[in-house]
């Protein structure tokens, strides 16, 4: 049965690969998984040696799953990924049937899958991992995924249905992500050993040792950060256990940071790792990705001059920092979906002295039928009026107020406002924002995710990979 | 001339980019010149400086955070009632528009009170019935634009004289709210839910506050509202006719055109 499921995925995939359609990475699964519910707990019956680890939080998933990727490889070891980011269960379907002999086997070590966040509890149900990493919860699209809390929720009942054969990879910066962390300990008791302390990770490695093996590990920055206050669009700035007003000794963005509650004394969990010798990707952001990773690899043994040369080979994930040449200008994609990211990737640029920008805002099911979340993004503190600012998209006039109203412009025309450029159709929005931007600067283009893939499907002629 | 808004709970009522109509407000003041401030008022604020505000703006929020809002608000209801019953301008947007109502029954029939400031109440039917979520398209009511035949207006309809008759935006809210006799509706339901996705009611108006459940957020689509509430504050304010300069709003109403296409196709 499953062995005809995986010929009939491999057949589908190749049609749909020869046909450029894209859907090669859900179809297969969604085929497999509607004639067998069981199929995924059925492959892995068959490959009981694979190892799975999960990556899992609203921004920073295919950056992170891939640096992961990536050190492993560099490790030898055997990977197979759900780099296109088909992220639920018919992604990670998908993959068994892409990589598996018909006979259901997989040559690999390594199943490295980032995970939705609505669909993390499903997979949960599907399969035990052997990592868990949960990097963050920001508010995105709420008409799809509902408010952060109720995403925390979920989680919370999904991880402490684990044993202690997976260990949980938690960002300490994010107050409800920690409390993960922390109701998981305080259930489990004494049963669960110490977290290790920081300096632990100065050892080159970690020693076998069951008494120092800790199944709950946390990654965190120590910066020195200007502000004290969490960004406007914060939603975790509570604490999770008695609803007070939470301090904060630093802030790196929106709600993340060295956090401490004033009346139950519920802190930042002592950070596993906070630093590395080399970051792959500018901007913030990537430090946590990146920070997550090397935390996984070194709890794995790897060697520090192996994460080392993987991170300096690193390339980025489609969209994610991805640079594209056309006709010998250089366009970078900044895959910005939801407030925090955006803010991210406007201080990275903004960091990078970017003079030409293009916005792409859609609001198609995945960037989120709701545009409201474009206010939230500070564009009042990224944005020099100087820049070359272009606009498209399915909301393209929405984006234009957004950013007419984050500027001293009085009076706007509805196309052309100073330096701000609205146009509706796309390719004609790419060509203009490219005609704009001379040959020594980098055109940078800031879309949601189905505008990422328009975007890559007008410069590459392929959506994904 | 000048203008204090107040802005109730802006770190915990603040979901769904609802500082977008914060912005507006401020920039289509400054614009013409009017002095506006805004005073944020958060949790532990004196009723002293809600007195000395002339327009008030609550937006939405998660259901912990409206826990939050209840146990601060506790001391402060009647006072805010007896603002409120003084014509104080206000815009409630979907969970503070709830909030200012009888009382709020969760899906599991435990009963939240709400202020009783509005004659309304709302009820969430419970998990198996779907959150009202979408683009939503309304037609204001006649009433509340003054544009009804001369016997039937107000001194308060007088100033509500607007250019365009329909609001754009975006709800998302598994609560259904029912009206009362002592409000009126915001508007008519053209596309979408509106308060309960069955009497084809919209958001409700009682005195000079104004509860609705249209996100998007509803002021930068919606520039001939932003204007309205403008003006009832500033006449309010000054206890004059002021009639509010013209601003170039093409890209405004583009957005709102944007909407009424994408939902034509629908109908």
């Amino acid at each position: 049965m499953n062995s005809l499921l995986i010929l009939i995925g491999k057949t589908v995939s190749l049609i749909s690969k020869s046909l450029n359609k894209g859907h090669g990475s859900t179809w297969p699964g969604h085929i497999a998984l509607s004639l067998n519910k069981n199929f995924i707990k059925d492959v892995l019956a068959k490959n009981p040696n694979l190892k799975i680890i999960l990556i899992a939080g609203t921004n920073g998933k295919t950056t992170t799953s891939k640096l992961i990727r990536t050190i492993l490889e560099h490790a030898k070891i055997r990977v197979v990924h759900n780099e296109s980011g088909a992220n639920l269960l018919n992604g990670i379907a998908s993959v068994f049937i892409n990589f598996a002999t018909i006979s259901t086997y997989l040559n690999y070590n390594y199943a490295v899958f980032e995970v939705d966040e609505n669909s993390l509890p499903l997979v949960l149900n599907e399969l035990i991992p052997h990592y868990v990493i949960l990097l963050n919860l920001f508010r995105d699209q709420l008409d799809r995924y509902g408010e952060v809390n109720t995403v925390a929720s979920k989680w919370q009942k999904a991880i402490e249905q684990l044993g202690h054969k997976t260990i949980v990879i938690l960002n300490a910066d994010d107050p409800q992500i920690a409390w993960l962390g922390l109701s998981l300990r305080a259930k489990r008791g004494n049963l669960l050993q110490e977290e290790i302390a920081s300096s632990y990770f100065d050892k080159l490695s970690i020693p076998r040792n069951d008494s120092t093996r800790s199944n709950l590990l946390y990654f965190g920055l120590n910066e020195k950060t200007k502000s004290k206050i969490p960004q406007h669009a914060s939603d975790s700035t509570y604490c999770p256990n008695c609803n007070t007003k939470l301090s904060y000794k630093s802030i790196s963005f929106s709600h993340l940071g060295n956090w401490h509650c004033p009346n139950c004394k519920d802190k930042r969990p002592k950070l596993s790792i906070s630093s590395v010798t080399t970051y792959p990707l500018p901007g913030m952001y990537n430090r946590y990705n990146t920070l997550a990773a090397v935390l996984l690899c070194r709890s794995l043994n790897i060697e520090l001059k192996v994460i080392d040369s993987a991170l300096q080979d690193f390339e980025p994930a489609f969209g994610r920092q991805e640079i594209i040449n056309v006709n010998s200008k250089k366009v970078q994609l900044f895959l910005s979906k939801n407030p925090t990211s955006f803010n991210q990737s406007l201080q990275t640029i903004y960091e990078l002295n970017a003079k030409n920008i293009l916005m792409v805002l859609n609001d198609k099911i995945p960037d989120g039928r709701d545009v409201s979340w474009i206010w939230d993004v500070d564009f009042e503190e990224y944005l020099d009026p100087q820049t070359n600012i272009a606009i498209s998209g399915d909301r393209c006039f929405d984006m234009g107020v957004r950013i007419k109203y984050s500027m001293e412009i009085k009076n706007c025309s509805p196309r052309e406002a100073g330096k701000l450029k609205i146009e509706e159709d796309l390719k004609k929005a790419i060509n203009m924002a490219l005609y704009e931007t001379p040959r020594t600067e980098i055109l940078y283009i800031l879309p949601t995710y189905s505008a990422m893939l328009e975007v890559r499907k007008i410069l590459t002629g392929k959506k994904i990979l | 001339m000048n203008l204090t808004i107040g802005w109730l709970y802006p770190d915990l009522m603040s979901t769904y980019g609802d500082r977008g109509n914060i912005i507006v407000f401020e920039k289509r003041c400054q614009w013409r010149k009017i002095d506006i401030e805004v005073k944020k008022l958060d949790v532990g604020f004196s009723m002293y400086e809600l007195e000395r505000c002339d327009l008030l703006f609550m937006g939405g929020a998660q259901d912990r955070q409206q826990t939050i809002i209840a146990k601060d608000l506790k001391d402060k209801t009647h006072v805010f009632k007896d603002i409120i019953n003084r014509n104080m301008p206000g815009l409630y947007i979907c969970g503070a528009y709830q909030f200012l109502g009888n009382y709020y029954k969760e899906a599991d029939g435990a009963i939240i009170p709400g202020l009783e400031i509005l004659d309304l109440y709302t009820e969430n039917p419970g998990p198996n019935h779907p959150r009202l979520i979408g683009n939503i398209l309304i037609e204001l009511d006649p009433v509340i634009l003054g544009t009804q035949n001369a016997a039937q207006r107000t001194p308060e309809s007088d100033s509500r004289q607007v250019r365009m008759t329909t609001l754009v935006g975006f709800e998302n809210h598994g609560g259904r709210t029912y009206l009362g006799l002592g409000v009126k509706p915001l508007g008519k339901v053209k596309v979408g839910f509106g308060n309960n996705g069955k009497d084809g009611t919209e958001g409700a108006v009682y005195k000079n506050s104004f509860g609705t459940y249209l996100h998007g957020p509803i002021l930068p689509k919606n520039p001939h509202f932003a204007d309205m509430l403008i003006k009832i504050a500033l006449e309010r304010k000054y206890k004059k006719p002021i009639d509010l300069s013209p601003l170039e709003d093409a890209l405004e109403l583009n957005a709102h055109e944007t909407v009424v296409k994408k939902l034509r196709i629908h109908i």
